[in-house]
């Protein structure tokens, strides 16, 4: 700011002194003045011009773009001003010339100023020989000397700070590239020439490499490189030096500890007038090399868990396209990777022309959840249970989805078996129980016969065989029974059945096993509608449930509650006793399989388990509270799903 | 005078035909339709024989035998157990009540008079 000031206030002052001196020559000089009127414009013109210059704000006096136009103005009115001082002004004008020659191309003010007082002094000899200082107009001539001397200081002087300004800008623009070249995150050595000369290198250079920049300064460039990759490196600083820039990549730069570090190299060939650098950008590839290692290795895990995996993996964009599938796919598909990748899954899975119905894949894709179905394969009686899981990215915009298929065909046999196996092993225990309920009619029968057989009075026997007829009737009832508890239903068997229904003929059946006159039965059953389930399994659950129930009453007998109800879209079903309870260690153990605190012989430890089982294949679910010496309760749920009432 | 027996059984019918063969045999017969029952005739009547079911609704045959076993004045009584309880294990329980002959559901005439006979020496 201060030397703003001063600026404007020395240029006001040397143009002020350029005006006066100019217009004395205007208009004291010699010979004829052709246009007075001229004269008195011009220099009226050349002072309000300073005059405005005053008014003008300081800070314009720093800019080059303002001074330009002044100086050719000045330098206009005084070329004009000395054509109408005197005609024949030749000498004077070169002389004019030569100080404006003389102060462009000057560096040095002072040395300017030197030039510029010997310039008048010769000038001054030169008139004084051609004896023109001593005649009458001898002072216009005169004048000429200070006229010349002072229009050097003038151009002098704005020569000159137009020139610092340069340097002052160059200075200004050099420090920012010496904090840019200092603090860059890249290694950067400049060379001085493409035989790898170093001129200059940064902090991160210095950091990285180990070396210091005095020992960098002594080194050439290819030296610190693998002695295999000197050449290569000559080669690129060669192919720098004719097209200006190149890059390399993955080279190994010696580091001072005898360490190799790879960097990529950007070389860029930086001219300044004769001079040519080359500016090296050195980029460390250690900690991305390190980086991409260990995405190459998380990628192999997960390809060889997504290949290891025995069950079929796949993986689909959300229009169904396979991006991805695991050996089981190929293998079992008889497909190449080829053949599946990019199709539809459902066309190359299932031979079909649009999504499957219930398939879990449009659940996902839909819902943005993982879901899971069931899948029957009836041509080879087999059953798949079909995962999806969604892939999401960062905004939760679905990506892929991950399709899981696992062959349950035979998981399902076995526990298909299982449930089987447990019916006979519950018919076993049933028939013992039956076996006297069953007894009791027979005996009657076969004593009732005898005594007919033997009666002579006939009239008499009508009596006996309708009490005959009665004990077949009973005995037909439990067989009746029984017979739909040991019919073999099938895996699919499922018919819409109502609870209500099979929960009072399991509890006859039970009944019928075990006579308890102490357990009070209690029945609360809603209209609950129907489900779709299979009869003999449902049946299954209710008499082990019930049985258990009676069982933990012995002795000590209680109510054995039955509630059946219709929640929004449940139906539930509760067994609740008041036995002696399940103590609160064995509560989460009692759906386990073989778990069981019955005597060996009496208990599978099946039961609770086949429950279990039966229940979640009907996609219900089975809850027991319980607390010792009070009782216990079962809660089964099922859904109630569209169509069903 | 006719040798006195009590039927026990909860099923009216069995009663009802051990009642036409032990009166044609020439037997008086008292009828008890269950464990309660048959506790209380055994202490108004005396009896020669004791025919009692097992499985039955307020005292089971088991109650029943132990009882007039541990009764000074029924402890003699000869007691056959008729049941349709058809285990081994069931029938060394009947044994170790005291119980003197074993009849299982179901069964002929022939089987008791095999028992009748054993009790009574072929009476």
């Amino acid at each position: 700011m201060e030397k703003d000031r001063d600026r404007k206030k020395v240029i006001l002052l040397l143009r002020w002194t350029a005006i006066i001196v100019t217009s004395y020559l205007i208009l004291f000089g010699r010979g004829k003045v052709t246009d007075l009127h001229l004269s008195h414009i011009l220099i009226a013109v050349y002072m309000l011009s300073n005059v405005l210059l005053t008014f003008l704000p300081k800070t314009w006096f720093s800019n080059s773009k303002f001074f330009y136009p002044v100086v050719i103005f000045d330098t206009c009115i005084v070329s004009f001003g000395m054509y109408l001082s005197e005609k024949m002004t030749t000498d004077f004008y070169l002389v004019f010339f030569l100080i404006i020659i003389f102060a462009s191309i000057s560096r040095n003010f002072k040395l300017l100023m030197v030039i510029g007082g010997i310039t008048a002094l010769l000038y001054g000899i030169l008139l004084h020989s051609w004896g023109l200082l001593i005649t009458e107009n001898g002072s216009s001539y005169t004048l000429r000397i200070p006229f010349i001397f002072i229009m050097t200081a003038f151009y002098g002087y704005i020569v000159q700070t137009l020139t610092k300004e340069k340097h002052q800008e160059l200075t200004i623009s050099e420090d920012k590239y010496r904090g840019l070249f200092e603090n860059a995150n890249e290694g950067i050595i400049i060379l001085r020439n493409p035989q790898g000369q170093i001129a200059d290198v940064n902090r991160e250079v210095e950091r990285t490499s180990g070396y210091t920049k005095e020992e960098l300064l002594q080194n050439e460039f290819l030296d610190l490189f693998a002695p295999e990759e000197i050449e290569k490196t000559r080669d690129y600083l060669k192919e720098v030096a004719e097209r200006g820039g190149a890059r390399a990549d993955y080279l190994s730069l010696k580091k001072k500890d005898g360490t190799f570090m790879e960097v990529d190299l950007s070389i860029k060939r930086i001219d300044l007038g004769d001079e040519s650098f080359y500016q090296v950008m050195i980029r460390d590839l250690t900690k991305q090399r390190k980086l991409e290692k260990k995405i190459v290795e998380s990628k192999r895990n997960l390809e060889a868990i997504f290949d290891g995996i025995r069950d079929q993996l796949s993986l689909q964009a959300p229009n169904y396209d396979i991006l991805r599938v695991n050996k089981a796919v190929i293998e079992n598909y008889q497909k190449t990777y080829q053949e599946l990748i990019g199709r539809k899954c459902y066309e190359v899975y299932y031979q079909r022309s649009v999504p499957c119905e219930r398939c879990p894949v449009s659940v996902t894709i839909e819902t943005k959840q993982p879901a899971s179905s069931i899948m029957k394969l009836s041509e080879i009686n087999g059953a798949l249970q079909i995962f999806s899981y969604p892939i999401l990215d960062e905004k939760g915009s679905l990506i892929s989805v991950i399709e899981y298929v696992k062959d349950i065909t035979e998981e399902q046999r076995l526990q298909e078996q299982l449930i089987q196996s447990e019916k006979l092993a519950g018919i076993g225990i049933l028939a013992s129980g039956i076996t006297h309920e069953i007894n009791n009619p027979l005996s009657g029968i076969i004593g009732m016969a005898e005594v007919a057989l033997e009666e002579e009075d006939l009239s008499k026997n009508k009596d006996y065989l309708g009490d005959i007829l009665n004990c077949a009737q009973r005995i037909g009832e439990i067989v009746k029974g029984l017979k739909s508890y040991s019919r073999a239903a099938k895996r699919e068997d499922l018919s819409p059945v109502n609870l209500n229904e099979v929960l009072e003929e399991s509890l006859k059946m039970v009944q019928l096993a075990i006579k308890k006159d102490t357990v009070e039965v209690i029945k609360n059953f809603q209209p609950i509608g129907k489900i779709k389930a299979n009869t003999g399994e449902i049946q299954q659950v209710f008499i082990n449930l019930i049985t258990n129930a009676f069982q933990a009453m012995d002795g000590k007998g209680g109510k054995l509650v039955l509630s059946t109800r219709s929640l929004r879209d449940l139906i539930e079903v509760k067994v609740s006793d008041e036995g002696m309870g399940i103590p609160q260690k064995y509560l989460n153990q009692i759906f386990d399989p073989f778990f069981t605190t019955k005597k060996q012989g009496e208990g599978t430890g099946l039961g609770l388990n086949i429950v279990y089982r039966i229940i979640t294949k009907h996609e219900g679910t089975i809850t027991v509270e319980s607390k010792e010496n009070m009782g216990t309760t079962f809660t089964i749920q099922f859904p109630k799903r569209r169509g069903e009432s | 005078m006719n040798k006195k027996i009590l039927v026990v059984d909860d099923e009216e019918v069995i009663r009802k035909f051990l009642k036409i063969h032990l009166v044609k045999l020439g037997y008086e017969v008292t009828e008890a339709a269950d464990g309660e029952q048959a506790i209380e005739q055994l202490g108004i009547d005396d009896f020669d024989l004791l025919i009692c079911d097992i499985m039955m609704p307020k005292k089971d045959g088991w109650e029943v035998i132990k009882e007039a076993k541990s009764n000074p004045k029924t402890k003699n009584l000869p007691v056959i157990v008729l049941t349709a309880k058809n285990e081994d294990s069931d029938m060394f329980k009947g044994y170790d009540c005291g119980a003197n002959y074993y009849i299982t559901k179901p069964f002929t005439k022939a089987q008791l008079l095999y028992g009748l006979k054993l009790m009574f020496g072929g009476a």
